[in-house]
């Protein structure tokens, strides 16, 4: 198991570097593309852990699709957006937002340690989900996951695409 | 790994994303760092799914993707038409909605 | 026994429903059709239920039917009905009879006036009132027959009501006459803890001096004679009988002379099982009866204004009848009532024929010499002024003599000299009434005419109305003093023959009471009457001591009318003194002025300081000052609204944070 952990640390690292710089750079296109990096790296979080149909639509979808949307957006305000970082008015704020930061993340890391996972919660062996990838393999596990117990969700973001698509068209009209 | 791991770095991430919806003023980059604290769940969604041997935590995550992208998509919609108008993005000149 | 008291109480107010809503469009006969038929068809109803009862057996003559039950309420349980028994009958014979005859009197009196319709409706509205308040049988009723009074009371003094002084007199009378109130409402508060019920024949019958303690009955008899002085006028709550004498004449005579000021000396009377247990009260009221007797008899001597005169002689009769009340001598006291109600009721009437001739005027500085135009008044008046000052064989001097015997006799039983004083009090009274009520006789009807005499204190008043800086309004047909002589007529008909009628009342009204005095005691026909009701053993005393004190009154009397004689029969000629004395009982002993700075100002500083600082500054103030609260909040927590996203977010997470450190921090 030593690789494994190996490989974790070296991702946690990675992550957290390229998280930080997501929110660090001063130039949005940098940003944008630390924010890709941390979405590959989290991608491979969640190969580690076994999720490979989601490993894979994180890339296609978040990485590939929704960063590119990103891009375009960043590319083309990014000239006159450039210059706003000029005077900050309330500079009291990165430091109330960073120590609050500190506390949160310090309190949730002693949850995390000091709590514990109620008994009833592991679902029981029949169910389970390495039993349906064992006989079933990782994607039709996902999907018979998916559509048996969640088609109504499924159903209904559907709607809530056409709802997006609807809000950028009005949005995206002229005057 | 144990779970606590995940959550850890679950955690690590969701704060650098908030710190950064605080300490911004670029909304683009401010959508980035809400895009960080959603993908910051989504792993801790997938943890527990690992480790709870249950399907229901990737399913949450598949939703959550969804709504990400549906949410990019209006944003940057609302973005761009503010830019439109203003010609200016920095979030601390839209305080029209001062008391 | 037929008993027709009910119709009685419903024919006045019925007149008074008529006449208040329809009396406007009425014509004046139809008016007074309905005015005199309902007040003589009760006087009728009075009548024939009175002579019923004189035929019915002792035993018989009481009648309490239930009318109607107003309040059935666990223990409480109150019903109307009405009690008819002695001395109820005696009392509506009064009300009925002397209200018919000031009613008929009073088509004369105000025929010019264009409140015509108003009056009559008042008075129905006062014979109804007072009626009830005689014929109740409870002592709830009662209560509310007081108040009722009272009310038409206020509605008949404050008749002009243009004008201020009559306005403010009417006010002062109701608030007097609610301190009665007051009284009489905390008795009936005591008399049903105590006995659980208001009807008269409960109350009674279950009395005994173990039933009620002694201090108990004396704190209910006192309140009940609290009720009294307001209402009966008495020391110290009278003074608002003199400033009652702004309302119409036939208003003076009815109610604050007959009937309603009797009110006092009838709830006395109706409650002496409850005075005879509590004899420190009775000594009370006799005392008071005493004092205020002899008090109003010396303000009496020195008024100018003839209804003042009457009015304060008013207040001196009461006290007499109160005196013998407390002599346990309730009959005597009744006795009184009916006499004073006769010849008071003449005397105010007569004045009212002389004011109506004068028009308007009631100084007696500007009267004289209407004999020759007046001849019946003169004669009806002096017949009353006789029997008031209680010559033999008119009737104030039976029920006077009946009076000043019982206080010697109770002085003779229980040989206490505050009683002798009380005799001698009653003496000095009688002399001083006699020379008074002559000054007023001589004064209004001898000498020359003084009318169209301009003294200088005529020329002040003229021009201050000239200039109408006056500030009250002067009365309807007043012509400052400018009648003239041969433009002075007597009364009407209709005005004179209640005059007669109550002159003839005046002189055998009096045979009915005690012709004791000549040895013949079962020869007091009233007493008889009353003695079902008012049972009570009064001592005695003997003949000589009895006729000692006839004789001593009836000297008194005598003389008091010779000094009027000597001093005025030539004329009332007014001599302003300068003496302090004099100035002092001429001003009422300033009673008056010493009441309203010492009461009246500073309730109304009170009142303005209230209104100030407790209404405006505290309330107001307290009331401005949330509002001012809440803008200085707003102010400040709109500062919290920045309009900077940043913000709004940094707060967003600093709730999750606290969110997180409690789940943390409970473990």
């Amino acid at each position: 198991m030593i690789a494994t952990q190996i490989a974790f640390f070296v991702l946690a690292v990675a992550s957290t570097a390229s998280a930080i710089g997501v929110i660090a750079f001063k130039n949005a296109v940098y940003s944008a593309l630390s924010l890709i990096l941390t979405l590959l790296f989290l991608a491979m979080f969640y190969l580690q852990l076994g999720a490979m149909f989601i490993a894979i639509v994180q890339i296609l979808i978040y990485a590939g699709a929704i960063m590119v949307l990103f891009l375009f957006v960043v590319t083309m305000l990014a000239p006159e957006a450039g210059g706003t970082e000029e005077q900050d008015r309330m500079p009291w704020q990165r430091i109330v937002g960073s120590v609050l930061g500190l506390t949160l993340v310090g309190a949730l890391s002693y949850l995390i340690f000091t709590g514990t996972i109620a008994s009833g919660t592991k679902a029981d062996p029949a169910n389970s989900l390495s039993a349906m990838v064992a006989k079933q393999g990782d994607i039709q596990a996902f999907g018979l996951a998916l559509f048996h117990g969640f088609l109504f969700p499924f159903e209904v973001t559907s709607l809530l695409i056409v709802v997006a698509i609807l809000g950028a068209l009005i949005f995206g009209r002229r005057a | 790994m144990p779970l606590s791991a995940y959550l850890i770095m679950s955690a690590i991430l969701f704060t650098i994303g908030s710190i950064g919806v605080l300490a911004r003023r670029n909304p683009l980059i401010i959508f980035m760092s809400i895009e960080l604290m959603l993908n910051a769940v989504n792993l801790a969604f997938v943890a527990f799914s690992s480790f709870l041997d249950s399907a229901d935590g990737q399913m949450f995550v598949f939703i959550v993707l969804t709504v990400a992208a549906a949410e990019v998509v209006v944003g940057l919609a609302i973005i761009v038409s503010i830019f439109r108008t203003r010609r200016n993005i920095d979030v601390d000149e839209m305080n029209v909605l001062r008391g | 026994m037929t008993n027709l008291s009910f119709g009685v109480l419903i024919l006045p107010l019925l007149g008074f429903m008529i006449l208040g809503v329809l009396g406007r469009f009425m014509s004046r006969g139809a008016i007074l059709a309905v005015a005199w038929g309902a007040c003589g068809l009760a006087f009728v109803f009075a009548a024939l239920s009175f002579l019923s009862m004189i035929g019915t057996p002792v035993s018989g003559r009481v009648s309490d039917p239930t009318i109607y039950t107003w309040v059935v309420s666990g223990n409480l349980q109150i019903s109307f009905g009405q009690l008819f028994d002695p001395l109820s009958a005696t009392m509506l014979m009064i009300v009925t009879g002397v209200g018919l005859l000031i009613h008929i009197y009073s088509a004369g009196y105000m025929e010019d006036d264009p409140g015509f319709w108003r009056f009559f409706a008042y008075m129905n509205f006062f014979i109804f009132a007072m009626v009830l308040l005689v014929t109740a049988d409870n002592f709830l009723f009662l209560l509310v027959g007081w108040a009722l009074v009272g009310l038409a009371s206020f509605l008949l003094i404050g008749f002009w009501y243009q004008r201020r002084a009559a306005v403010a007199a009417a006010q002062k009378a109701f608030v007097i006459n609610v301190i009665g109130d007051f009284g009489l409402m905390l008795a009936i508060f005591l008399i049903f803890i105590n006995f659980g019920s208001l009807n008269y024949q409960d109350v009674f019958g279950k009395l005994s001096p173990s039933a009620l303690g002694g201090p108990t009955a004396t704190a209910i008899t006192l309140l009940l004679f609290l009720a009294c002085t307001a209402k009966s006028a008495q020391l110290p709550l009278y003074m608002w009988l003199p400033d009652a004498m702004e309302g119409p004449t036939p208003v003076s005579a009815l109610i604050h002379a007959a009937t309603m000021v009797t009110a006092g000396v009838y709830l006395v009377a109706r409650a002496n099982p409850l005075f005879e247990l509590a004899p420190v009260a009775l000594n009370i009221v006799a005392g008071i009866g005493g004092a205020t007797a002899l008090f109003a008899a010396t303000i009496a001597l020195f008024q100018l204004d003839i209804k003042r005169v009457l009015a304060y002689s008013t207040i001196s009769q009461l006290g007499y009848m109160f005196m013998a009340e407390g002599v346990h001598n309730y009959t005597g006291g009744i006795f009184h009532l009916t006499t004073h109600a006769y010849f008071k009721a003449l005397l105010f009437l007569g004045a009212g024929a002389v004011i109506h001739a004068m028009g308007g005027e009631q100084d007696m500085r500007k009267m004289g010499g209407l004999r020759q135009r007046m001849p019946i008044t003169f004669w009806t008046f002096l017949i009353a002024a006789l029997a008031i000052s209680g010559i033999f064989p008119l009737s104030g001097f039976w029920s006077k003599d009946d009076i000043l015997g019982s206080v010697l006799a109770q002085a003779n039983a229980t040989q206490n000299p505050w009683f002798y004083v009380l005799w001698g009090v009653g003496l000095l009274t009688a002399a001083l009434t006699a020379f008074y009520m002559f000054r007023l006789f001589f004064g209004i009807f001898t000498g020359s005419y003084r009318g169209n005499v301009v003294t200088a204190h005529n020329e002040e008043e003229e021009e201050d109305e000239e200039d109408g800086r006056g500030e009250a309004s002067p009365r309807p047909g007043h012509h400052a003093g400018r009648v003239g002589y041969y433009d002075i007529y007597e009364a009407p008909a209709v005005m004179t023959v209640p005059l007669v009628i109550l002159a003839v009342l005046s002189v055998i009204g009096g045979f009915v009471g005690s012709l004791a005095l000549f040895g013949r005691p079962q020869w007091q026909p009233l007493a008889n009457f009353l003695a079902s009701v008012l049972a009570v053993k009064a001592p005695t005393i003997s003949f000589a001591l009895g006729w000692l004190s006839t004789g001593l009154s009836l000297a008194l009397a005598l003389g008091g009318i010779g000094v009027a004689w000597l001093l005025y029969r030539g004329g009332f000629e007014y001599k302003e003194s300068r003496n302090p004395l004099y100035q002092l009982v001429f001003h009422k002993y300033y009673i008056d002025e010493i009441l309203t700075a010492g009461l009246v100002n500073p309730l109304q500083a009170l009142g303005r300081f209230a209104s100030r600082f407790i209404e405006g500054d505290l309330l107001d103030g307290g009331s401005r000052g949330l509002a001012f609260l809440f803008r200085l909040s707003s102010t400040g927590l709109r500062r919290l609204q920045t309009g900077y996203m940043r913000n709004y977010a940094l707060i967003i997470l600093l709730g999750v944070v606290l969110i997180v450190i409690y789940y943390a921090v409970r473990g």
